[in-house]
């Protein structure tokens, strides 16, 4: 089956009375939407439709601001932290940097000869990972020309999912060899790697103070790992029958928001807040399953998609 | 009368049925003949999916009796693209059960094979059932061996009920199904009451 290029942004969308929630904004669509992504500044979100098109829409006004039509193949696209571009992954290995407002130049260039499955922007916003399906992850420099700095190989497969530490120097990447691999920013050296998994990894969080890392997948648990050490703290309990498609730290170290899909398929998402101090969750009722999310000046933002309108709501 | 390959080849150039246009003597000719008719073209990369688990029994059953759904059989051999058995590979499969369940907790419908210096491999299992969010009935492959690129694919059924009957014009409504090889034809073998689905399904690898 295709990767969680989709499912790895869905983020909840929580309805309960413990969850202060409001209307942002409601949002007429180009089409119907199975998954979109918010801009960190809240402004923009870009909507994928299911020809591979990508509209990006400005919240604000209600309005298309650019388009990358169908012909072009978008598969993964995401934002800087800073909001300042859009990176899209196209199925014919090329990447493109185009600025979400501005008139900067884009960035294009054909990063790898397979679809592009992962994209993510480091802290700074110039430095971009990606990963091509059933490749090597690749690591490139966007300070001017696009520039490969580090090929991050696996036993087999390519590198679905990778998270930056807060400071910055460190990058920890997944394998489809289910092998999680630890990388010093500053030589690309891969400087530790955590094979203690049997099944993949498909969400990978750092704790805010950058201590420990959230890895969780294919076991429907989330596995503590220490940073510095490389070496299990803990494991929460499973959630049977599911499996992990993202996690979320919420603002403190304690929390980690946590979606699951449904092993077989055929229930929607769902969403577990884990106390990771307790080892325990509180189950959060969805009206609905959202289709993107993240966090907006500090709150969490998600929005779900009705035919062609997406109402995108904050909660806190 | 009987010829070889290469007497064949030899008497043709010889009378003239044959034109060279190549400076290779005619006595190498038979066998860069043979050797290109038994170079393979790799086998296409298929994704891996969500559900490959590590460290698999190794055994060639997988279906235990009493297990819902047609039994099938899946062998081949392991191959370089020059057509050179691949002794050391080692070929994991993983497929869901008759009911379209993967086993996360366990290994059922798991092994890890060795074929050995023949490169041959065989399972017996079931036909698996349709995964709700895949479109097709499909087992996963994952090939390794020194000094060859792994190799990711998946097999897939020309008697899918999805495909119609017709896997030339079909094949595509499964969005990850990326070349119609991958689509094989099921041979049905056996009695009436023990009937078994046979398929054939060489994997060829690319050396690094």
């Amino acid at each position: 089956m295709r990767r969680f290029t989709v499912a790895t942004f869905l983020v909840m969308c929580a309805s309960t009375a413990a969850v202060a929630s409001q209307t942002i904004a409601k949002v007429q669509l180009p089409c119907e939407s199975p998954y979109e992504v918010l801009s960190p500044t809240g402004t923009q979100v870009a909507v994928q439709c299911k020809d591979n098109s990508l509209h990006v829409i400005n919240i604000p006004m209600g309005t298309q601001q650019s388009v990358f039509p169908a012909g072009r193949g978008a598969n993964s696209f995401v934002y800087s932290p800073d909001g300042r571009w859009l990176a899209v992954g196209f199925q014919d290995g090329t990447v493109e940097v185009a600025p979400s407002r501005g008139t900067a130049p884009s960035k294009h260039w054909k990063a790898d000869s397979h679809r592009i499955d992962t994209l993510y922007f480091f802290p700074d916003a110039k430095t971009l990972f990606v990963g091509p399906v059933d490749s090597p992850g690749e690591v490139w420099g966007l300070t001017d020309t696009p520039t490969l700095r580090a090929t991050l190989p696996v036993d087999f497969g390519g590198m679905p999912v990778c998270a930056v530490s807060p400071d910055g120097k460190l990058l920890v990447a997944a394998g489809d060899d289910t092998v999680v691999r630890w990388y010093d920013t500053a030589t690309w050296q891969k400087t530790r790697e955590y094979r203690g998994f049997l099944l993949e990894t498909f969400a990978l969080a750092f704790t805010p103070d950058g201590k420990y890392l959230l890895a969780g997948g294919a076991d429907s648990r989330i596995t503590v790992l220490d940073v510095a050490s490389g070496k299990e703290v803990r494991q929460l309990p499973p959630e049977a029958g599911s499996y992990i498609v993202a996690i979320n730290m919420l603002g403190d170290k304690q929390r980690a928001a946590t979606v699951y899909l449904d092993d077989a398929g055929e229930k929607p998402a769902h969403e577990l807040f884990w106390d990771l101090a307790t080892a325990k969750s509180v189950a959060l009722k969805s009206d609905s399953p959202a289709t993107c999310g993240g966090v907006v000046g500090g709150k969490f933002w998600c929005c779900t998609a009705d035919g062609k309108t997406l109402t995108i709501s904050q909660h806190e | 009368m009987n010829f070889t390959r290469r007497e064949l080849l030899e008497r043709c150039a010889v009378f003239g049925a044959v034109t060279l246009a190549t400076s290779m003597p005619v006595s190498a000719l038979p066998t860069a003949w043979d050797d290109a008719e038994k170079k393979r073209q790799p086998t296409p990369f298929c994704e891996l999916g969500p559900f490959y688990k590590r460290q698999a029994p190794n055994t060639s059953m997988l279906r235990a009796p009493g297990d819902s759904g047609m039994p099938l059989t899946v062998s081949g051999v392991v191959y370089n693209t020059r057509g050179e058995v691949v002794p050391e590979a080692k070929v994991e499969i993983w497929q869901t059960d008759n009911f379209g369940h993967y086993d996360i907790e366990g290994y059922r419908y798991r092994t890890l094979l060795e074929p050995g210096a023949k490169g041959s491999y065989a399972i017996e299992s079931v036909m698996p059932g349709h995964y709700p969010t895949r479109v097709c009935q499909h087992v996963h492959c994952l090939v390794t061996a020194p000094g060859h690129k792994p190799l990711i694919t998946q097999l897939y059924f020309a008697t899918d009920p999805v495909l119609e009957g017709n896997p030339d014009k079909n094949f595509t409504r499964d969005p990850l199904i990326t070349s119609r090889d991958l689509v094989r034809p099921v041979m049905i073998k056996g009695e009436p009451r023990q009937i078994i689905a046979a398929v054939n399904f060489d994997l060829v690898v690319e050396t690094l």
